[in-house]
């Protein structure tokens, strides 16, 4: 079976960047059998206040249709709470997911960063 | 020398009997990408046969039926320089409400397969749906 996983950044080092702010990091292989699990780790941190979220999938080899909807309904639950926001963090390398995220054309929807410094910097001039 | 080869000649790669399971599509993906290797589509188009392969299983997965065995079946073929996997699930259809579930369903997935593979073809039969996905050599 794909192997995946997601959790939470150490919070002390993104605590800074505000109270609302989460780094979750996702690798593996994002597809229908992890979409669920992916689903309601975001669910559960918009649940427990967090309103400005960064995404890393620096470690993620493979993401499909079904966990990339999963990221665009938890965009459109965070826009209708206050204007929140999903900020995904993909490396120019990670060449394989990029070219997903182009294909499945969600680039109006979710905004893509090289690096996790650029998403939080994108948060902090959003906030 | 050998015999002259015959241009037309279809080559039956290999079939796969997939436990119709979402925690079997990373063995779809990789049936997927080895056959792509073998037949010498460059890496790019390896990973967008892998990719197009992995949306059809999970469509068939989720809104398909599996075989009496609990298997969907997946057969690699080559023609020339075209390479082909069909996915194929054993949903029965009955008129025309199945037709438009497929629409609102399986849309965005083909959609996308569309956009990655040179030609997508649905066969939808009395007992089994097929999906057949081709990407050529360049």
């Amino acid at each position: 079976m794909g192997f995946f996983y997601i959790g939470d950044e150490a919070p002390a080092e993104v605590a800074h960047h505000g109270d609302d702010v989460v780094v979750l990091v996702a690798g593996g292989e994002l597809d229908y059998a992890a979409s669920p699990q992916i689903r309601d780790h975001l669910r559960s941190r918009i649940d427990a206040g967090m309103r400005r979220l960064v995404l890393d999938l620096s470690g993620t080899t493979f993401i499909d249709s079904t966990a990339i909807g999963v990221l665009v309904a938890a965009v459109m639950q965070l826009q209708e709470l206050d204007g929140g926001s999903l900020a995904v963090v993909c490396a120019e390398e990670n060449r394989r997911v990029l070219r997903i995220f182009e294909i499945a054309g969600v680039d109006s929807l979710i905004a893509l960063h090289r690096t996790r410094e650029e998403a939080l910097a994108e948060l902090a001039v959003a906030g | 020398m050998g015999a002259p080869i015959d241009q037309n000649a279809t080559l039956v790669i290999g079939e796969l009997r997939l436990p119709a399971q979402p925690a079997k599509l990373g063995l779809a993906r990789e049936y997927a990408h080895q056959a792509a290797t073998a037949f010498g589509l460059d890496v790019d188009r390896c990973h967008e046969f892998a990719f197009a392969v992995n949306e059809a299983v999970t469509n068939a997965i989720r809104h398909g039926s599996p075989d009496a065995h609990g298997h969907i079946h997946l057969s690699v073929r080559a023609d020339g320089d075209r390479l082909t996997l069909a996915v194929r699930d054993y949903g029965t259809f009955s008129g025309y409400a199945p037709i438009a579930a497929l629409g609102a369903d399986r849309g965005r997935g083909f959609a996308l397969m569309a956009h990655v593979m040179d030609a997508v073809q649905l066969c939808v039969g009395s007992g089994s749906t097929t999906v057949r996905l081709s990407k050529a050599r360049v």
